[in-house]
C-alpha cells in the first residue's frame, strides 16, 4: 500500500483496516503523534488528511488512499502550521505537552480554513482536543496570536 | 322485556364486531403472496431448489452446510447472551408484558437440547411446541421457521449437536397474566403459524425463489422489519413497512423510494448487506448489526444477490416518513438551534469523527447527513446508538463509543435532538424520561 506522508511517498505492508494511527507511528516509526484514548475522543492522535484534521486512531489506513497525510512533523512545512508553531514557541503554551501535537494539528487546520477565527470558531475547532494540564486558556492565545502574525 | 332483546343484539354486535377484527388479522395474504405466479409444493418445483445451501457449497461437507444454514437463519443473535457461549442461550428480550430469555442450543442433555429426537426438533422449529407439549412464545420466529424443509431444519440440529455441551439452565420469563399462560399460544399459533413448508413460485426466476426462502423462511427479515397487529402477529397488509427491534426502529425495507429502499442500487443494497454499510447509506447498527456480523456477512454472493431480487420485487409500501435533508453547512453556530447543551456535547464528542458539516471527518462511515436514522423524527435509532455504540475499538469495523456511562439521560436527549435538528429534516424532542426508557431496552 502507498501513503503519502508529509510529501514523501512510503510503502507499508499493512492490512487495510490497521488504524493509519499505528501504521504511522509503529511500521513508520514517526512517534510525533500521540497515542491517547484510541477511541476518537481525545484528539491526541490528530493529523491531516488532505488538510482535514481527523483522529488518526479510528482510520483505517485502507480508507485514505492517495489522499495527502500531514503528521507533526511535517506541519511546520506549511504556512498555517509554521504560525502556530512559532506562536506556541512565544507564548509557551506547552505544560506537559503530551497532548500538544494533536492541538497543533487542529489549530492548523483551523487557521488554514479560517485565518481569522472567533472565539466561537476556536472553541468548535478545538473542542474534540483534551489537555488534562488546563492549557486551554493559553492555547486560544496562541491561535489568535499565530492569526496576527 | 325490550331492554333484554336490546342488551342481546348489543352483545351479538360486539361478537360479530371482535370476530370481524381478528378475521382480518387472521385471514391476511402469505407473507410472498404478492408475486405472480403459482405457487407449488417443493417436490413439484421444476427450477433448481431453492432451499438447502446455494450451489457454492453443494459439494461441502455436512458440518460446513450445517453452520451455513445455521448462518442462514441467524440463530446465534437471540440465543447467545452478551459475554456468554454461543448458543446457550439466556439472552434477555424486554417486552411490553415482561422479559423473555433466550432457551440453551446446545448439546447438554439436562439445560440443552441433548436429549432432543429429531421428531422434536422438527416439532419446536416447525410448530413452535416443546417437546414437554408446551407451546413456545412467537417471539421465537416459527411462524418463519415453518417454511424451512424438514432436510434444512435438521441440518441445523445436527450442526448443534456437534457443538460443546454448555451446562446453562434456562431462565424463566417474567411475563404477569394473561401473557403468562402459555396454552393460550396454542390459539396463536393455530390462528397465524400457516405449519406449511416453503411453496416455490411457478413464474418466478430462481433467484427470487431463492431469495424468498433466504428472506421469508430462514432470515426471517419480517419479524422485525413488518409492523405486528393486535395479536402480535405479522400484518402482512403492511409488508415490510417497518417494525420495532429492541427499541431500535427496524426501518422500512419495501420498495418504497423515499421510506423504504426503492431508490437504492442492487449494488448498495448487495454490499450493505454482506458489509454492513454502504457509501452513503450508514452503517448497520444495533440488531441490524448483528445480523450482519453473524448471518449476512457469510452468505454467499449469489446468495446475498437472491435476496437482492427478492426485496426489489416486494410492492412500495409507504410509512411516513420525511424526506431526507441535504447537506449541513460547515459553520458550527446555527441561528435556528437553541440547543447549547447538544451543541457543546457535540463539539466535544462527535464533531472529530462525524465533522460539522455531517459528512465525516475522514471515512464515509461516520456520515450523518441523508441517514434514515437521522431523519427520523422519533431519533429512536439516534439514542440507541449513542447509548449503545458500535463495534469494539482496534478492529476493522465501524467503531463509536457508548456513551451511556459518561452523560446523564439529559445530555443524551439534548445531543439527539441537536443531532436530528442540525442534519435531518425533522428535529427530534426526545426527553430524558425517553432516554431513561431506551436505557432499559438493552
Amino acid at each position: 500500500m502507498d501513503l503519502k506522508i508529509n510529501g514523501a511517498n512510503h510503502q507499508v505492508d499493512v492490512p487495510d483496516d490497521m488504524p493509519l494511527l499505528w501504521v504511522i507511528r509503529d511500521v513508520l516509526g514517526m512517534t510525533g503523534t500521540k497515542f491517547g484514548c484510541g477511541i476518537a475522543q481525545c484528539g491526541a492522535c490528530t493529523v491531516h488528511v488532505d488538510g482535514i484534521a481527523i483522529r488518526s486512531c479510528q482510520l483505517p489506513v485502507g480508507t485514505v488512499g492517495g489522499r495527502a497525510i500531514t503528521t507533526i512533523e511535517g506541519i511546520g512545512d506549511t504556512s498555517a502550521g509554521a504560525k502556530i508553531q512559532k506562536a506556541w514557541i512565544e507564548l509557551e503554551v506547552i505544560q506537559c505537552g503530551y497532548c500538544q501535537p494533536g492541538q497543533i494539528m487542529s489549530a492548523a487546520a483551523l487557521l488554514a480554513a479560517n485565518p481569522q477565527p472567533d472565539d466561537d470558531a476556536i472553541d468548535a475547532a478545538m473542542a474534540g482536543n483534551l489537555c488534562r494540564c488546563g492549557t486551554y486558556v493559553r492555547i486560544r492565545e496562541g491561535i489568535k496570536h499565530a492569526a496576527r502574525a | 322485556m325490550r331492554i333484554r332483546r336490546v342488551l342481546v343484539l348489543i352483545a351479538g354486535a360486539i361478537v360479530v364486531a371482535v370476530a370481524a377484527i381478528v378475521g382480518w388479522m387472521v385471514f391476511q395474504p402469505g407473507p410472498y403472496a404478492f408475486a405472480k405466479g403459482s405457487p407449488v409444493d417443493l417436490a413439484a418445483y421444476k427450477g433448481r431448489p431453492p432451499t438447502g445451501v446455494p450451489p457454492e457449497l453443494a459439494h461441502a461437507d455436512a458440518a460446513t452446510r450445517g453452520e451455513y444454514l445455521i448462518r442462514m437463519a441467524d440463530c446465534e443473535a437471540c440465543h447467545t447472551a452478551k459475554g456468554g457461549s454461543r448458543f446457550a442461550g439466556g439472552r434477555p428480550f424486554v417486552l411490553p408484558f415482561g422479559t423473555i430469555y433466550t432457551p440453551n442450543l446446545t448439546p447438554d442433555p439436562d439445560t440443552g437440547i441433548g436429549k432432543w429426537s429429531d421428531a422434536q426438533f422438527l416439532n419446536a422449529v416447525h410448530k413452535g411446541i416443546a417437546p414437554d407439549g408446551s407451546h413456545y412464545y412467537p417471539a421465537f420466529p416459527y411462524a418463519s421457521y415453518t417454511m424451512l424443509t424438514d432436510a434444512d431444519v435438521l441440518a441445523i440440529k445436527a450442526y448443534l449437536f456437534s457443538l460443546k455441551p454448555v451446562h446453562q439452565a434456562n431462565r424463566p420469563n417474567t411475563f404477569g397474566f394473561p401473557v403468562n399462560q402459555r396454552w393460550l399460544m396454542a390459539i396463536w399459533a393455530r390462528l397465524f403459524n400457516p405449519d406449511h413448508r416453503f411453496r416455490p413460485v411457478e413464474g418466478q426466476s430462481e433467484a427470487w425463489n431463492r431469495g424468498a426462502y433466504l428472506v421469508e423462511a430462514a432470515g426471517h427479515c419480517g419479524e422485525c422489519h413488518t409492523p405486528r397487529n393486535l395479536l402480535q402477529a405479522l400484518d402482512q397488509r403492511r409488508k415490510f413497512a417497518g417494525g420495532v427491534a429492541e427499541g431500535w426502529n427496524a426501518y422500512n425495507i419495501s420498495t418504497d423510494r423515499n421510506d423504504g429502499i426503492g431508490d437504492w442500487p442492487p449494488d448498495d443494497l448487495a454490499v450493505y448487506l454482506a458489509a454492513g454499510h454502504a457509501k452513503g447509506r450508514g452503517v448497520a447498527s444495533g440488531p441490524m448489526g448483528e445480523a450482519v456480523a453473524l448471518s449476512l456477512a457469510h452468505l454467499t454472493k449469489s446468495d446475498i444477490a437472491a435476496i437482492v431480487t427478492y426485496l426489489r420485487s416486494v410492492p412500495a409500501m409507504a410509512s411516513g416518513l420525511p424526506k431526507a435533508a441535504g447537506p449541513a453547512p460547515a459553520t458550527p453556530k446555527l441561528a435556528n438551534i437553541d440547543n447549547p447543551v447538544g451543541k457543546r456535547l457535540f463539539e466535544g464528542n462527535c464533531v472529530g469523527c462525524h465533522a460539522w458539516t455531517g459528512a465525516g471527518a475522514a471515512a464515509d462511515h461516520a456520515r450523518l447527513t441523508g441517514l434514515r436514522s437521522v431523519n427520523d423524527p422519533s431519533a429512536a435509532n439516534v439514542v440507541q446508538i449513542i447509548l449503545n455504540g458500535r463495534g469494539k475499538p482496534g478492529t476493522p469495523k465501524p467503531y463509536m463509543p457508548s456513551f451511556a456511562r459518561s452523560y446523564s439521560d439529559a445530555e443524551i436527549a439534548a445531543v439527539a435532538n441537536y443531532i436530528t435538528a442540525r442534519f435531518g429534516s425533522t428535529p427530534s424532542k426526545v426527553t430524558p424520561a425517553d432516554v431513561a426508557a431506551f436505557r432499559k431496552e438493552n
